[in-house]
């Protein structure tokens, strides 16, 4: 059987582990993302806590991810959950670590306007701070995305879902007639798929961008801008400004 | 208290944990509704912690700080600066806003609907000069530096509060930016009446801005609180006199305008009359000089004796002295240029349309600064430094 024709044959099935695959990395990172941000707000300001908490989150990236799946398997079992566990704190580090950069790095004149006109803390964060530092932060996010793509293979190990599962039968059933077919369409799925994910990311990054008429922090809807074609196209590197 | 305080401190401390002296000890001040009080001082001194307690931006440690009679300490922190103008130097215009967002902040915080919010940017653009159609939906990176502090002037003023507090707020222009907004911002205050707190270290500016004028030394200890004028004319001590700096004379003639002082009369010698008369006039008045003037009262030249018996015949010619005029509305600066310029020391002023009003003299210019109001408070003009004791406060504030 041909590649093509295993494509072809098995369409339904692929469908299904692609997009199993697409939403546990992006579940993960969307947790990742929630737990980072506001790990970062918490820590970010205080040196001291910023370290420990950059720290472990790269100690937990060094970690060898069969080793965390593995030892993820006695508290958690097999499955579903061991893998969203496993990915979310692979996914943790960029993602922190872009935040307290972007927020660190907002000028203090800024905040100090912001407080000086009589924003609370919480407006400034939700109508400064972030939006400022979102650039950055979305950075984190498509690194973090890319990260957990590949990690998300290995979660096939511990019975998780995904295209994994195609590569880890292939690997199995070596020298079968199929092995090579789903070895390749595993790996290839998890490409093509992080290359539309991270090309889907960029396309955000350049709607909210912040100060180009950005679209989602924008305080109130106001008379809609025709759309110039610099926001409205993206250009065709995938890498974006970032 | 009178009802015309507006900003009230009373010993206000602040220290910080760990260290051993305040950063402010003990500062107490009244300013009046409509004053611009520049504190101005070396770097360091405590002048932008003191401003800074009055918005409570930074908290302090004792004393009471009243606005308008409330106690602010008895406020929000948010809801008290809703009310107070802030304007920084580097502005801090928020780059993903538009130029009317960011203006409209406050009274969105305040709960105004949207459409009042818009009609206040645009009030407010065209305050600042800047025409709202085409500034309106800008974002701060597409102004000049000159651009985007009026628009930072223009934020604090939103919701009209009547205490402004202003941090050295055009001490990042350059020279000729920061001369034009400090006169329109002059201009703007004579409208608006506002309440100011005007912090710079930069004493020509505080100068030009205040009403009146703290010069704050280590832990913002008051060394003198006295308008521009007194400063000048009699510093308290030692440390003020430096921080004044050189020329403190000529400073003053910056402060007064021509109107301000006596003008003398001079001979006026018309053209319809005869040299010979105008001669015995000349020496009846036992005046050096005379002026000749043309139909319509405008000096034409100076002419003295002299002049007048070598070429009797030609008054109205090319005998005498070119004439230096200045305007009522000019400084005494500008007066004593003109008087420079001139032979015998004098400037004539002249109307809007040009005609003879008076001269100005070196003499009269001499007598104005010596009788700038010395006051015979303890303490004015006599250096104290060993006590660092302030002269009163209290000293009547004379408007200029």
């Amino acid at each position: 059987m041909t590649f093509l024709e295993y494509l072809q044959s098995r369409r339904e099935l692929l469908l299904a582990q692609t997009l199993e695959h697409a939403t546990i990395v992006l579940m993960s990172v969307a947790l990742a993302t929630v737990i980072g941000v506001l790990i970062a707000l918490w820590t970010y300001r205080n040196p001291r806590a910023r370290a420990v908490a950059t720290g472990m989150a790269a100690a937990m990236l060094t970690i060898p991810s069969f080793a965390l799946l593995g030892l993820l398997i006695a508290p958690l079992g097999l499955g579903y959950t061991p893998t969203l566990v496993a990915l979310t704190m692979y996914a943790l580090l960029p993602i922190l670590r872009n935040t307290i950069v972007g927020l660190s790095e907002i000028d203090p004149a800024l905040t100090e306007a912001a407080r000086g006109i009589g924003m609370s803390r919480l407006r400034s964060l939700a109508t400064v701070e972030i939006p400022l530092s979102w650039p950055v932060i979305l950075t984190g996010i498509r690194v973090s995305t890319q990260m957990t793509m590949g990690i998300a293979a290995i979660g096939a190990y511990v019975g998780g879902p995904g295209l994994g599962n195609q590569i880890f039968s292939g690997l199995a059933n070596l020298g079968g007639v199929n092995s090579l077919n789903q070895a390749l369409v595993g790996t290839l799925g998890v490409i093509v798929l992080a290359l539309t994910v991270d090309f889907a990311l960029a396309l955000l990054g350049k709607l909210t961008q912040a100060g180009q008429r950005p679209k989602l922090f924008r305080p109130r809807p106001a008379r809609r801008p025709t759309l110039t074609p610099s926001t409205a196209v993206p250009s065709p590197s995938l890498g974006g400004r970032e | 208290m009178s009802h015309d305080v507006m900003i009230d401190l009373q010993q206000v401390n602040k220290f910080y944990r760990g260290q051993k002296a305040p950063v402010v000890e003990n500062m107490s001040m009244t300013i009046q509704q409509g004053e611009i009080i520049v504190l101005v001082g070396p770097s360091g001194c405590g002048k932008t912690t003191t401003m800074k307690m009055i918005n409570r931006l930074i908290e302090p440690s004792s004393g009471r700080i009243l606005i308008d009679g409330t106690d602010v300490t008895a406020l929000d922190g948010n809801d008290l600066r809703r009310q107070i103008g802030y304007v920084i130097q580097q502005v801090g215009l928020f780059p993903h806003m538009s130029v009317a967002t960011n203006v409209g902040l406050v009274p969105k915080m305040l709960g105004w609907d949207r459409k009042r919010i818009e009609a206040r940017a645009d009030e407010l653009l065209h305050l600042v000069g800047l025409e709202p159609a085409i500034y309106r939906n800008r974002l701060p990176r597409q102004l000049s530096g000159g651009q985007q502090q009026r628009v930072g002037v223009a934020r604090a003023l939103a919701a009209d509060p009547p205490v402004m507090l202003m941090d050295e707020p055009f001490g990042a222009t350059d020279p000729m930016t920061r001369d034009r907004l400090q006169n329109e911002f002059l201009r703007l205050q004579e409208q608006l009446r506002k309440t100011i707190v005007f912090v710079t270290h930069d004493f020509d500016e505080a100068i030009k801005m205040g009403t009146r004028i703290a010069v704050l030394g280590e832990r913002s200890k008051i060394r003198q609180f006295d308008t521009p004028e007194n400063l000048l004319a009699s510093p308290a001590d030692s440390t003020v006199a430096q921080f004044i700096g050189r020329g403190a004379r000529l400073k003053q003639l910056d402060l007064r305008r021509v109107d301000a002082i006596a003008w003398e009369d001079i001979p006026l010698i018309q053209p319809d009359k005869a040299a010979n008369g105008a001669k015995r006039q000349l020496e009846q008045t036992e005046g050096s000089s005379a002026l000749t003037v043309d139909a319509d009262n405008r000096p034409l030249r100076w002419v003295n004796a002299d002049d007048l018996t070598a070429d009797a015949g030609a008054l109205d010619g090319a005998a005498g002295q070119t004439v230096t005029t200045v305007e009522p509305q000019a400084t005494l600066r500008d007066a004593l240029d003109a008087m420079l310029a001139s032979r015998d020391g004098a400037a004539v002023v002249v109307d809007e349309h040009g005609r003879y009003a008076g001269t100005v003299t070196l003499d009269g210019l001499m007598q104005v600064i010596h009788h700038t109001p010395e006051r015979g408070a303890p303490g004015s003009g006599v250096p104290d430094q060993r006590s660092g004791v302030a002269p009163a406060a209290e000293l009547t504030p004379e408007q200029r």
